[in-house]
């Protein structure tokens, strides 16, 4: 007998193609909020995170996942989608990051190579919020001019990481931000300005 | 598991699959009806229809090859107590993924496993291997057997 196995989406085909299309309006106009379709709550993982993962996610692609998220999570993705864990964060395509202080340093993901840039990790990680914290200005592609972001939750050293990691395009990795029911895309391609107060 | 009796084996469990798989929907009905009252059950995966490809290898023994795509119906559902039943057959009939996968669940209960067995899947095995054995009778009535009484050769 197994452990209790939380449901998937409740609109398999319909919710997924919601979800991947509300990523892809994030990933292209980096820095605005796009409204999305939510799974329900499983087991500590943040609706929003867990809707990405079952539609995105599949059995070519290996999940890291934080380490004080349970086993059962990983289950559950296996069940549903065929995703397998990745031990090893070089080896993930997706990574689930649900405590944001604690990520490790961008250059411990995958970054692809240079013939095969696309072969990296793209992160997912819950932030408490979409205001306060960090004030930071996003330039590049998808935004027009620059656009004033805050991100609640990222260690300051998250956007020094960043900032290596934006130098070193075409490779790198590329992160998705949920907070509730709300998605931010940071692309690799995405330059981040922290803006001191004086 | 419980601590009570071993879990099925995977041989097992796949052999009663296969049983259910090829039974037709009114036989898993009225399979079904027999073991009411069910357990309350959440489906996991609603029953929903998809296309699997089908390998096969030449001549039955050699290179695998993509033989070609089957629509195949599948359903998952657990009941409270943790068991996990999953139903797959070959065709559209959602109804028929969701009684394999109830079936399923039901025959690993461990108490009643052997009993439920007999009841349940032997019936519809004899069924299918009557059917079997008749078509093979009828195939082999129909064989010709070929002599050579004189070759023309002079």
């Amino acid at each position: 007998m197994s452990a209790a196995i939380e449901p998937g989406l409740a609109d398999p085909v319909g919710q997924a193609q919601q979800i991947f299309r509300a990523a892809l309006h994030a990933l292209a106009h980096p820095g605005r909020r796009t409204a999305l379709p939510c799974a329900a709550c499983v087991g500590g993982l943040a609706g929003g995170i867990a809707g990405l993962l079952l539609a995105l996610a599949d059995e070519t692609t290996p999940v890291w996942w934080q380490p004080p998220l349970a086993a059962a999570l990983a289950d559950w993705l296996r069940f549903h989608t065929g995703a397998p864990r990745a031990e090893d964060p070089q080896q993930a395509a997706f990574a689930v990051v649900a405590r944001p202080q604690a990520l490790p340093a961008l250059a411990r993901f995958a970054a692809g190579t240079p013939a095969a840039p696309e072969f990296s990790t793209t992160l997912l990680i819950a932030v408490p919020s979409l205001s306060g914290g960090a004030e930071l200005e996003w330039h590049g592609p998808g935004i027009a001019g620059a656009l004033r972001v805050e991100v609640d939750g990222l260690a300051p050293s998250f956007w020094a990481d960043w900032q290596a990691n934006h130098a070193a395009f075409p490779q790198g990795v590329d992160a998705l931000l949920v907070a509730g029911e709300a998605l931010v895309g940071l692309p690799r391609t995405t330059r981040v300005r922290r803006l001191e107060a004086i | 598991m419980t601590a009570a009796s071993p879990p099925p084996t995977a041989a097992r469990r796949q052999d009663w699959l296969a049983v259910l798989a090829r039974a037709d929907t009114a036989q898993l009905e009225r399979a079904a009806a027999a073991l009411q009252p069910w357990p309350a059950y959440r489906r996991l995966r609603a029953p929903q229809a998809g296309m699997v490809m089908l390998r096969a290898r030449i001549g039955g023994s050699g290179a695998p090859f993509n033989c070609g795509e089957a629509t195949v119906v599948r359903c998952a559902l657990q009941f409270d107590d943790g068991r996990l039943g999953v139903g797959y057959a070959l065709g559209r009939d959602r109804r028929k993924a969701e009684l394999i996968a109830l079936l399923d669940a039901l025959l690993q209960e461990p108490a009643r496993s052997q009993a439920l067995l007999a009841q349940v899947i032997a019936p519809l095995r004899a069924g299918q291997m009557a059917a079997r054995t008749a078509a093979a009778r009828a195939t082999a009535a129909s064989r010709v057997e070929f002599f050579t009484l004189v070759r023309g050769e002079t």
